[in-house]
C-alpha cells in the first residue's frame, strides 16, 4: 500500500492538485513503454475506473494496482499482457467499449463526441480485432456529411455491426430494422462502392 | 232362394275354398295374358275390368303372384319389342311422331294394367320387393325401346338436330319436343341427364363454340356483345318450352362459358372497340352490356375493372406529368375533376354503381395525383380561382357541388399538410386583398375540411376569418373615438393573430407623414384597450387607393402596394428623384424597391413613373419622374398585384422545406404519443403505427422515423432495450 502510494506520489508531484495530470501519464506511459495512444492505457484507465480523462487520483491509482498487484513500474509492466487479457473477455469488453466513449465526454452535460476523435478512439479499441470494418467506418466518417459527432446509440450500434454483420459482403443487414440511421447510410455507401 | 236342403246355418269368415285344379293357374294367367295383348291392340273396350281385376286378385291369392309377375313382364316385353321395331322401321320425321306416340299408348296401357292389378301390386310385390307395376313398365320401355341400339342413337340425334335446326332459324314442332323430352323425365333424371341431357349440352357446347368463333373474327366488340345476348334468353326460353327446368342453370352456364368466359380477354383487349374505346367514347350502352355480361362468368367484372383501373392510372399519370398541362393550375384541376366526373357517371350509367368499381376509381385517383407533388398546391389555387371570381353568380346548391368536387380530390391527397400551407397563404391573400368572391362559400369549405379533417386542421384559418370581423369592428370603434378624422385620409386596418396567419417576415419601410401619423393613432387606441400586446406594421402586405393627377388634368385613382405608396408619395415634394435617393427615404429593402419600381415604370399600362434611362431592368443609377403623359381608359388603375400565383421554382423549394420542417414536430409527438403508451415496442411497430397515426396528413417516410427515433433518444425520451436491440422502452 505504502510502495503504490509512494509511486502515485512520483508522477504526482508535478501538478499543484494531488493528481496525475497528462503530463504525469506521459512520463508513466514511457516509463512502462507504451505509447502514449496505446489501447493498454485506456486499459489501465477503465481498470482505475478513472473518472476524468487525462487524469488520476490516489483512489482510483490504488484500485487499479492494488488489482493487478503491482506496486512497482516493472510489476506493473509486466501486469499489463494480463490486463489486456482480461479487458478482451467477452464479459468485460462490452463494459470497456462503453467506458472508452465516456471517458472522451470532457465537459459537463456532453453527450456526443466529434468525428476526429471518434475515428481515433475506433482505431484504438477495436482496430486490433475488427480491423476491416473499421478503417471503411472511419473513411466513411470523413467523407459524410449528415453527423458531424457520434453519441453513444451509434458508438453502440457500431460494435454490435461488427459483431453480427458479415463484412465486407453484408449480406444480413436489413436497413428496415432498428440499426441507427448512420449505419444504414454507411451500408449504402458500402453497396455503392462495391457495384 | 228356397232351403230345400236342412242345414244347419253357420256363419263364417270368409274363406275362399282352393281349389285345387292344376291348370287353374294357366287358365286365369291365360285370361290375363289375352286382355294385355287386348289392350295393347288397342282392343281394351270389350274387356270386363272387374273380371279381370278378380282373376288377377284370385292368382294372388292362391300364391300364384309369381307367375302372374312374370308372365307379366314376359308379355309387356314381347309387345315393346314389337313396337320398337315398328319404331325402328319408321322413315324420316315419322320416327319422332311414331316414337311419342306409341309411348302414349304405352302409357295408357300401363295405367290400365296396373288398375288391373293393383291387387298384386299392394300386396305381392312390397312383400317380395318387386318393381311396382308402373315403375316396371317404364323400365321395360327403357330397356327395350328406348335404349335398343337403333333408337337410342337415332333419338338422340334427330333430337339434336331439331334443336341446332331451331338454334338457326327453323320452326320446329315444340309441342313434340316437349313430349318426348317429357317422356325422358318420366323415365327418370338419371335417364333424362344420361341419356338426353349430357350430350345435349355437350353438342350446344359445340355450337356455341363455333358461333362465337364466327362472331368474334368479324365483329366488333359491341357488336358482339350485343349477339352474345341472344342466346342467352334464347336458351332460357327453350328450356321452358321443351326442356327440363333443372336444365336451365346448365344450359346458361355453358353459353355463359363459350360466348363470354372463353373470349372475356380478347374482347376488352379488342383493338378499336374494346373496354378501352369504350371508355373515352362514353359508349355506355355497350358498357353497360359488357358488366351485365361479364358478371355472368368468374373473373369477367375482375378483368374489365382491372383494365379499366390501368388505363385510368395511365391516363392520369400522363395528365398529371405533362407539363405542359401544369401550367396552368386551375385548368389542371379542372381537368381532372373532369375526367372524375366522367368516370362517375360511366360507373353509374353503365356498371350498375358497382362499389367495386367506384373502389378501383378511387385509388386510381390517389395513385396519380400524388405522383406530382405539385398536386396540393394546384387544388388550392383552384379553390382560390373559384373563391376569388369563378363563384361569381353561382347559386348556393352549385357552389355546394363544386366545393364537394373539390373535397373528395382533397381526399386523395397523401400530403394534406402541404395543402393545408398554400390553403392558408391563399386565403390571407383574399381575405386581405377583400376579394373573396361570397363569404359564405369561404366558411362552408371551411366547414368540409373539418369535417374530413377535425378541428386542428381548420382552427387556425377559423383564426383569420375572427380577426377579419374583429378587425372591422375595431375600426369602427377608432373612427368612433375620432370623429376628427373622418376628414383626413381613411385607414382600414386588420389586426392578425400572429399564430393564425402565415408567417412572414415583418418589413421595414417608412411611411409617409400623413400616413404614419394616422397608423400611431391607431396604434395608441388600440393599445389602450388591449394590453400586454405588440402590434407591428405588415407594409409588405398593405395596399392604398391613391388620387393623382397627371400632366394637367388626368385624374385617376391608382390602386397601389403600401410600398408604391410610399415611393409615389415621395414625389409630391419632389420633380425628380434617384433610385438611392428613393432607397433612403422610403428604407425598403433592395429587392423589394427594385421590383416595385419595376411594377411602376416599366409595366405596359402601369407606367406611371418614367424612369431615366429608359431599360427593362432597375439600376441602382436610374433616376424616376412621374409621366405626365400617363393614360388610361379606366379611371381607377390597379397596380401591383396581390393575386395568389403559382410558386416559382425557389419559392416552392422554401414552402417544401417549411413543411418538412413542420412534420418533424409530428413526427417526434407521434412517437411519444405511441411510445408512451405502449411503454415498449419493437422497431417495426413503431414505423407502422407512426405511419398510420400521420396519414390523414402527410405519408411519413420510415428513414425520417428513424432519425426522430435517434433524436428522441438522444434527449433521453427512449432508449433501446439492453438485449433486444429491435425493441424501444419509454423512459418516463
Amino acid at each position: 500500500m505504502d510502495r503504490i502510494d509512494h509511486l502515485f506520489n512520483h508522477y504526482a508531484n508535478r501538478s499543484s492538485s494531488h493528481l496525475i495530470d497528462p503530463e504525469g501519464i506521459e512520463e508513466l506511459c514511457s516509463n512502462l513503454e507504451v505509447p502514449h495512444t496505446d489501447v493498454r492505457i485506456l486499459m489501465l484507465a477503465w481498470k482505475m475506473k478513472a473518472e476524468k480523462q487525462g487524469y488520476f487520483t490516489l483512489e482510483e491509482w490504488r484500485r487499479a494496482l492494488k488489482a493487478m498487484r503491482a506496486d512497482t513500474i516493472s510489476k506493473l509492466k509486466k501486469a499489463l499482457p494480463e490486463l489486456e487479457k482480461e479487458v478482451r473477455r467477452p464479459s468485460n469488453f462490452a463494459d470497456f467499449y462503453v467506458y472508452a466513449f465516456r471517458y472522451c465526454l470532457t465537459e459537463e452535460k456532453q453527450k456526443s463526441i466529434d468525428i476526429e476523435t471518434i475515428c481515433q478512439l475506433l482505431d484504438i479499441v477495436l482496430g486490433s480485432t475488427f480491423r476491416a470494418q473499421v478503417d471503411y467506418f472511419i473513411d466513411y466518417l470523413k467523407i459524410q456529411n449528415d453527423y458531424k459527432v457520434i453519441n453513444m446509440d451509434q458508438w453502440l450500434g457500431f460494435y454490435r455491426f461488427c459483431n453480427e454483420i458479415s463484412f465486407p459482403d453484408m449480406s444480413n443487414y436489413n436497413p428496415e430494422l432498428a440499426w441507427p440511421l448512420i449505419l444504414d447510410n454507411f451500408f449504402e455507401w458500402m453497396r455503392e462502392k462495391q457495384a | 232362394m228356397s232351403n230345400q236342403r236342412k242345414r244347419n246355418f253357420q256363419i263364417e269368415a270368409f274363406k275362399q275354398r282352393v281349389v285345387v285344379d292344376p291348370k287353374y293357374a294357366d287358365k286365369t294367367w291365360k285370361i290375363l295374358e289375352h286382355a294385355i295383348h287386348e289392350i295393347y291392340n288397342h282392343n281394351a273396350s270389350g274387356l270386363s275390368f272387374e273380371e279381370l281385376y278378380r282373376n288377377a286378385y284370385n292368382m294372388v291369392l292362391h300364391k300364384f303372384g309369381e307367375k302372374l309377375y312374370t308372365g307379366l313382364v314376359t308379355t309387356m316385353t314381347f309387345h315393346l319389342k314389337e313396337i320398337c321395331k315398328s319404331i325402328e322401321e319408321a322413315q324420316g320425321g315419322a320416327f319422332l311422331e311414331l316414337l311419342n306416340r306409341k309411348w302414349n299408348d304405352h302409357n295408357k296401357a300401363l295405367q290400365m294394367i296396373r288398375d288391373i292389378l293393383m291387387y298384386m301390386d299392394r300386396t305381392y310385390v312390397p312383400s317380395l320387393k318387386k318393381t311396382h307395376v308402373h315403375e316396371l313398365g317404364l323400365h321395360l320401355w327403357r330397356d327395350s325401346v328406348l335404349h335398343s341400339s337403333k333408337v337410342q342413337t337415332r333419338l338422340l340425334d334427330t333430337l339434336l338436330d331439331l334443336v341446332h335446326k331451331e338454334r338457326t332459324g327453323e320452326v320446329i314442332d315444340r309441342v313434340l319436343m316437349r313430349n318426348v323430352i317429357k317422356m325422358f323425365m318420366d323415365l327418370g333424371e338419371s335417364v333424362y341427364q344420361e341419356d338426353f341431357e349430357k350430350p345435349f349440352l355437350e353438342a350446344s357446347a359445340e355450337f356455341y363454340k363455333v358461333e362465337s368463333q364466327g362472331f368474334i373474327e368479324s365483329c366488333d366488340c359491341g357488336d358482339y356483345l350485343k349477339k352474345a345476348e341472344k342466346p342467352l334468353t334464347e336458351e332460357v326460353e327453350r328450356v321452358a318450352h321443351y326442356l327440363d327446368a333443372k336444365s336451365e342453370a346448365k344450359i346458361t352456364s355453358v353459353v355463359e362459358r363459350e360466348m363470354i368466359a372463353n373470349h372475356v380477354q380478347r374482347l376488352v383487349h379488342m383493338e378499336n372497340s374494346g373496354l378501352v374505346n369504350m371508355l373515352l367514347n362514353d359508349k355506355y350502352e355497350d358498357m353497360g352490356r359488357m358488366y351485365s355480361l361479364f358478371r355472368r362468368v368468374s373473373n369477367g367484372l375482375v378483368t374489365v375493372r382491372d383494365v379499366m383501373t390501368l388505363h385510368l392510372r395511365e391516363m392520369g399519370k400522363q395528365l398529371v406529368t405533362d407539363p405542359e398541362k401544369s401550367k396552368d393550375p386551375v385548368e389542371f384541376v379542372q381537368r381532372l375533376l373532369d375526367e372524375r366526373d366522367k368516370y362517375d357517371k360511366i360507373i353509374n350509367l353503365a356498371f350498375s354503381n358497382d362499389k367495386t368499381f367506384q373502389n378501383a376509381l378511387n385509388s386510381s385517383f390517389e395513385y396519380f395525383l400524388n405522383l406530382n407533388t405539385r398536386s396540393p398546391e394546384f387544388i388550392s389555387l383552384f379553390v382560390d380561382d373559384k373563391l376569388r371570381k369563378g363563384l361569381k353568380g353561382v347559386g348556393e346548391e352549385d357552389v355546394d357541388l363544386i366545393l364537394d368536387k373539390v373535397m373528395m380530390l382533397f381526399r386523395y391527397l397523401q400530403e394534406k399538410d402541404v395543402f393545408e400551407k398554400y390553403y392558408k397563404q391563399h386565403l390571407a391573400k383574399r381575405l386581405l386583398s377583400g376579394k373573396t368572391v361570397s363569404d359564405d362559400a369561404e366558411r362552408n369549405l371551411i366547414v368540409k375540411l373539418k369535417t374530413e379533417c377535425g378541428y386542428q386542421f381548420t382552427s387556425k384559418l377559423e383564426g383569420m376569418f375572427t380577426d377579419m370581423k374583429t378587425s372591422h369592428d375595431t375600426l369602427l370603434g377608432f373612427y368612433n373615438s375620432h370623429p376628427e378624422l373622418s376628414e383626413g385620409p381613411t385607414l382600414v386596418v386588420q389586426v392578425l393573430t400572429t399564430g393564425s396567419w402565415p408567417t412572414q417576415p415583418t418589413v421595414q419601410c417608412n411611411l409617409p407623414a400623413e400616413v404614419s401619423v394616422l397608423c400611431e393613432k391607431f396604434r395608441s387606441y388600440y393599445l389602450g384597450t388591449h394590453t400586454g400586446r405588440r402590434l407591428s406594421w405588415q407594409t409588405n402586405m398593405g395596399t392604398a387607393d391613391i388620387k393623382a393627377v397627371f400632366g394637367k388634368s388626368q385624374r385617376h385613382e391608382l390602386n397601389v402596394s403600401t410600398f408604391q405608396m410610399c415611393v409615389l408619395m415621395l414625389f409630391n415634394n419632389s420633380d425628380r428623384l434617384s433610385y438611392k435617393e428613393i432607397e433612403q427615404a422610403t428604407e425598403i429593402p433592395a429587392s423589394d424597391l427594385k421590383r416595385c419600381l419595376q411594377s411602376m415604370a416599366c409595366v405596359k399600362g402601369k407606367n406611371v413613373l418614367r424612369k431615366e434611362p429608359m431599360s427593362k431592368d432597375i439600376g441602382e443609377e436610374d433616376s424616376f419622374i412621374v409621366n405626365d403623359r400617363f393614360t388610361s381608359k379606366f379611371y381607377k388603375v390597379k397596380i401591383g398585384t396581390v393575386v395568389a400565383q403559382k410558386e416559382t421554382e425557389p419559392e416552392k423549394q422554401e414552402t417544401r422545406q417549411r413543411v418538412e420542417e413542420d412534420r418533424k414536430p409530428q413526427i417526434e409527438a407521434a412517437i411519444v404519443r405511441i411510445m408512451k403508451s405502449r411503454r415498449v415496442l419493437d422497431h417495426n411497430n413503431i414505423i407502422a403505427e407512426v405511419i398510420k397515426q400521420l396519414q390523414s396528413r402527410f405519408l411519413a417516410n420510415p428513414t425520417e422515423i428513424k432519425k426522430r427515433i435517434e433524436s428522441l433518444i438522444e434527449r433521453d425520451f427512449l432508449e433501446r432495450d439492453s438485449t433486444d436491440r429491435k425493441l424501444y422502452r419509454y423512459l418516463a
